[in-house]
């Protein structure tokens, strides 16, 4: 076992790294910089499209919901006038 | 101003936008980036793509760094834990087989068996083939640990700083790597 740790040692003696400084390829950092961009609008976009739509959707829910009450507030008001005219009437014709 | 001011200046410009602060960090941060990803990246992957891939998470995670440790440690924080997700993402090979080796390869086997003498340095790229063949047959952070300690023959306290583990998770982790490594070797011979 020993034998074969000091090949192993050897052998990763022979591929050992030892690099010169690693030169940057041309144009790399104007890359990386359009990346980093594009990557972090596209984040933000996603998050200000959804809010856009929520707030529609919202806004939507909302204008439906005053038109029922609307409407219901109107038809019972009808429906009280009715009563009142069909009160006239019987009372009307009681007093005759 | 010292090196590590100068780059945290550098950082505080970059995170306002200015465009000429990006590009300075990126030109001093890339040799420590290329030569972590040239010792860790997979064997498909491009050493230039990874670079890319780390720089690119190091500027978008900008805003989150905090400035209590030198950029550089920080940055090579990411760039080891991409390279491990990277080789994460290949699959570790079964065994290896004394018929995968190149003839110049199954030489340096024989020699490393038979004498005690170092490896000719007119091998040395082979053999850096030979343990990329059987690094290919440990887990991503056993590879890694394998590489930072004997082919970057980094300490065990640099190791630390990069990965963030203590020093006994390195030591073990070192150990049981060498154990699969000294298995492999064996199955050669």
């Amino acid at each position: 076992m020993k034998d074969r740790d000091e090949m192993l040692n050897r052998l990763f003696r022979a591929a050992a790294i030892h690099d010169t400084n690693p030169e940057m390829p041309f144009g790399f950092d104007s890359r990386v910089l359009a990346l980093a961009r594009e990557r972090g609008q596209n984040g933000s976009a996603v998050i200000a499209l959804f809010a856009r739509r929520a707030a529609l959707l919202a806004m939507a829910v909302i204008v439906i919901a005053a038109a029922g009450v609307y409407q219901l507030a109107d038809s019972t008001n009808d429906l009280q006038s009715e009563y009142a005219m069909a009160d006239n009437a019987i009372e009307s014709n009681l007093g005759e | 101003m010292d090196d590590d001011e100068h780059a945290r200046a550098l950082v505080d410009r970059a995170r306002g936008d200015d465009s000429g602060a990006a590009r300075e960090l990126i030109r001093q941060l890339y040799p420590l980036v290329a030569r972590i990803a040239r010792a860790h990246r997979p064997r498909r992957t491009a050493e230039e793509d990874l670079c890319q891939m780390i720089f690119v998470k190091v500027f978008q995670n900008l805003h989150q760094y905090s400035g209590k440790v030198p950029i550089s440690h920080w940055v090579s924080r990411i760039a080891v834990n991409t390279c491990r997700n990277a080789l994460a993402a290949e699959r570790a090979r079964p065994e290896l087989r004394y018929a995968d080796l190149t003839e110049e390869q199954a030489t340096i086997v024989q020699n490393l068996a038979t004498t005690s003498d170092e490896v000719a340095p007119d091998r040395k790229l082979a053999a850096r083939d030979l343990v990329e063949k059987l690094l290919t047959m440990l887990k991503p952070v056993e590879r890694l640990i394998i590489d930072m300690l004997y082919l970057q023959e980094r300490s065990i306290a640099e190791v630390q700083q990069l990965t963030g583990w203590t020093a006994a998770k390195v030591k073990v982790t070192a150990f049981r790597a060498r154990q699969k490594l000294r298995k492999q070797l064996g199955g050669l011979l």
